[in-house]
């Protein structure tokens, strides 16, 4: 097969500056705001930098997993796309700098990491050897590492096909992601007990990875949708995206959103069905006082209101319905962790103002100018990529 | 070796005409069956009388003559069920999650796996039936207004069960009856003898292959599709519930419904892979239920089976992370105790021989592939074992603990579970298409619109 074969109309054009320049603006205004309230509340301002961390990691780790799903999965409608998710991950660099608040001040987060807290409790002496300060940071450090590697030679593989037409880097791209899918669970699992479960360190729940899981890789796809239909709207993505290029990201939202409300509900129902004080202690604190408004609107905003935005069929297809779905998405995973979090810092009172914004917009900052750097050296459609001719002929 | 990335596999090898595909697909059901298929029918008709034997002096003395003892009230019954309904998913997989994510190499297997579930749910169906004790009274598992104002327990999953499987067996049904009305049609026209033709006329419903007929055909389908796959999942969700809505140690853990479901689906498609490697021989169907076929069936297998290995692993860490020594014990009892051998089986054959098809040699080599499908549906089986007698031989009390041991009749009745499924999908090899014949042309290569000659 020669590349000639393979080569597709593909000519790069700039992002538009307003583009950067809000994502800078917002850099700037987060910045300020995140240096702010740590001056003013350390304390919980490290609490926000663990929402965001999981944000973030959601965010970048979901892309990377996109990733390597259509290069195991061997999709073809995706391949357009595929470029995206892999400029998205590259905030896997980023994300460590999100764990630093928390990791230099554990104290200020975990309950766990209190010496005198263990010594009196029974509980947490069990859990001491996981929930220990040295092997929380050393596992924390070597997922990052692997997760890097995996960045680096997935995405440089892709990279490289742009100009060498090779398909043997496809065969090695399908290696490497097998490879990252067990991984991937791991590692994920570990990354939601540390960060999310562990700061109710009396809590447990066998499904809560898979609830992570099922968030990640929601917003995830949601990131994509949204990039998918900005770039292609301005024209910077290539001829012959259709809408059921659309559909397929609209219905694989849709089934994503479902996944998730299957995992809640099937979290929530078992807990609250067997009663049991060990477990159900943790859902009545998020159904007490002002909590409690937030749980019954975490239904509405993660699965109520996007599945029926995206339940018709043309929903599937329309840019503007699969927009509101997508951002509606990308808040109710903030809105989910920031439950699933918040609580823990603050039992009775619901704790929201300005310092909960802060990192949020330092957040799409930080991602809008990352993406307008990195595609202005990289092509934003894998144009070396063997299967793209087929995905651009691509029919429902 | 290298693969050429810019074509698309065929679904259908080799491009046959349409008229090949319909004298193939058909020629099962012209023949008189030979003495291999009445040997087979022997075998399992055998069975199911032995099943039917034991079934009898079940009825005739109580289940009394079952292996349950005081502590261990729920054993092979509850297994065998639970091990059946999840048979049945790896079809409704098939016929409507891979057609809802329009996985064209579904077409040639969809058929077969859903004729595997209607089968499955049947065999299913049975065992709580029979665990009830007297079966004459099952009547009032269905609420009905009555003189004795006697009213099911709405609480209970075990009534849920009820409801999620009636319903499923029906939905599934009426999608795979759906499914046959071309094929019924396809087989009217070409039928010879007058019998066959009147028995497939009213089964056609009037089917004349018209624009408008394939036009509603194609809604109520991809309608159907969308009902069977919430349902599906609310099965083994619900079936899954009858363990995890207790407070038992090792039965209550909120990852269960997940876990059910990928087991099913795991246990399900090593079934249909089994079945289809005969199929495909016996009826020369090598290019409709091609090698590709397989390989993707079995690499579903290796996802779904690291889900399983996933939720192992995940119980284990929870049940010494949540610090509770009841539950650890409950595990470590499981991986060390009594039962230490089924749960070693279930972990070698869930877990680690399914990890084989990470190799490609392994994944195209019948032989290994249907060892390994053997090997798991074993494994499943032991887990449904492993999760129900481990957790009740350990009753609150340690004086009342207690030991499971099978009787012949909890075997029997195992055997006869096997043999009145091997003997219904037997019946439907030689009286139904085994592959839908409108849909598999459809997938031919010359049946694309893309498709340009000379290829």
């Amino acid at each position: 097969m020669s590349s000639e074969e393979i080569k597709i109309h593909y000519t790069k054009k700039e992002l538009p500056s307003g583009f950067s320049r809000l994502g800078f603006i917002l850099l700037i205004i987060g910045l300020i705001l995140v240096v702010l309230s740590f001056i003013t509340d350390y304390n919980r301002a490290t609490q926000n930098s663990v929402i965001i961390f999981t944000f973030l990691t959601s965010i970048s780790i979901g892309s990377l997993f996109l990733v390597a799903l259509e290069y195991i999965a061997g999709a073809v409608w995706s391949v357009p796309f595929r470029r995206i998710s892999e400029i998205i991950s590259f905030i896997i660099f980023l994300i460590p700098i999100f764990a630093l608040p928390a990791l230099l001040n554990l104290h200020g987060v975990f309950h766990w990491s209190h010496q005198e807290a263990v010594a009196n409790d029974k509980l947490l002496q069990v859990k001491a050897p996981y929930l220990n300060e040295t092997f929380f940071i050393i596992r924390n450090i070597a997922i990052f590492l692997i997760w890097w590697l995996f960045y680096k030679f997935l995405t440089g593989n892709s990279r490289k096909q742009d100009s060498t037409y090779d398909q043997k880097l496809t065969t090695t791209n399908i290696k490497l992601s097998a490879a990252f899918m067990p991984i991937f669970g791991i590692s994920l699992t570990i990354i939601a007990i540390d960060w999310l479960m562990s700061l109710e360190p009396h809590w447990f729940s066998t499904i809560f990875g898979v609830y992570y899981f099922a968030g990640t890789i929601l917003s995830a796809l949601a990131c994509l949708t949204l990039m998918v239909l900005y770039l292609n709207e301005k024209g910077l993505l290539v001829k012959g995206l259709t809408k059921d290029h659309y559909y397929s990201l609209g219905a694989l939202m849709f089934a994503f959103i479902n996944f998730w409300a299957y995992i809640a509900f099937s979290q929530f129902m078992l807990i609250w069905y067997a009663n049991l004080p060990e477990e159900t202690f943790w859902f009545i604190t998020r159904w007490q006082g002002g909590w409690s408004y937030l749980s019954y609107g975490l239904i509405f905003i993660h699965f109520v209101i996007p599945y029926a935005i995206l339940l018709p069929q043309p929903a599937k297809m329309d840019p503007l319905r699969l927009k509101i779905a997508a951002v509606i998405i990308l808040l109710a995973h903030f809105y989910d962790l920031y439950w699933l979090s918040m609580p823990s810092f603050s039992k009775d009172v619901v704790l929201f103002s300005w310092y909960e914004i802060a990192f949020p917009i330092l957040a799409v900052g930080l991602f809008i100018t990352i993406f307008s750097i990195k595609s202005k050296k990289i092509n934003l459609v894998p144009i070396g990529d063997p299967k793209m001719k087929r995905a651009l002929e691509f029919k429902l | 070796m290298s693969v050429d990335y810019t074509r698309e596999i065929s679904v259908i090898e080799g491009s046959p005409s349409f008229a090949a595909v319909n004298e193939l697909i058909a020629r099962p059901l012209d023949e008189k069956p030979d003495k291999k298929y009445y040997f087979a029918l022997a075998i399992t008709l055998s069975m199911l009388g032995i099943g039917a034997i034991c079934l009898g002096a079940t009825f005739w003395f109580g289940t009394g003559v079952w292996g349950l003892n005081n502590p261990v009230g729920w054993a092979f019954d509850i297994v065998n069920f639970v091990f059946w309904v999840g048979i049945g998913h790896a079809g409704t997989l098939i016929s409507a999650i891979l057609f809802l994510f329009r996985q064209r190499w579904r077409t040639g297997i969809a058929r077969f796996a859903e004729g595997m579930t209607i089968f499955a749910v049947m065999t299913a169906g049975l065992f709580p039936l029979i665990h009830t004790g007297r079966p004459w009274l099952d009547g009032y598992l269905l609420p009905y207004p009555n003189q004795h104002h006697l009213w099911v327990n709405f609480t209970s999953p075990l009534l849920w069960d009820v409801f999620a499987v009636s319903t499923y067996f029906t939905v599934s049904f009426v999608f795979w009856y759906i499914g046959l009305m071309p094929d019924f049609a396809s087989l009217r026209d070409r039928a010879k003898s007058r019998i066959k033709k009147i028995i497939y006329s009213i089964f056609s419903l009037g089917w004349r292959h018209s624009h408008r007929h394939w036009h509603h055909y194609e809604m109520i389908y991809l309608i159907l599709a969308g009902f069977a796959t919430p349902l599906v999942l609310s099965v083994h969700t619900i079936v899954s519930f009858d363990f995890a809505v207790s407070i038992l140690p090792g039965w209550h853990t909120t990852i269960f419904p997940p876990y059910f479901v990928a087991g099913a689906v795991f246990s399900g498609f090593a079934m249909v892979q089994n079945v289809l490697i005969f199929i495909r021989k016996i009826f020369n169907m090598e290019h409709i239920i091609t090698m590709d076929t397989l390989e993707k069936m079995n690499k579903i297998m290796l996802v779904t089976g690291s889900m399983v290995g996933y939720a192992y692993g995940m119980e284990f860490f929870i049940a010494w992370y949540g610090g509770n020594p009841i539950e650890f014990f409950v595990f470590l009892n499981r991986a060390f105790g009594d039962y230490a051998w089924s749960y070693w089986v279930m972990v070698s054959c869930n877990l680690l021989f399914p990890q084989l098809f990470w190799f490609k040699k392994i994944r195209t080599n019948i032989k290994a592939m249907f060892v390994i499908g053997v090997l798991v549906n074993v494994g499943m089986w032991f887990e449904r074992f492993v999760i129900i007698v481990t957790t009740l031989s350990r009753d609150f009390l340690p004086s009342s603990w207690g030991f499971f041991t099978p009787t012949i009749f909890d075997l029997g009745i195992l055997v006869g579970s096997f043999g009145l499924f091997f003997t219904l999908l037997l019946l439907f090899t030689k009286t139904l298409p085994v592959v839908s014949i409108a849909e598999v042309k459809a997938v031919l290569d010359h049946a694309q619109p893309k498709h340009h000659h000379g290829d």
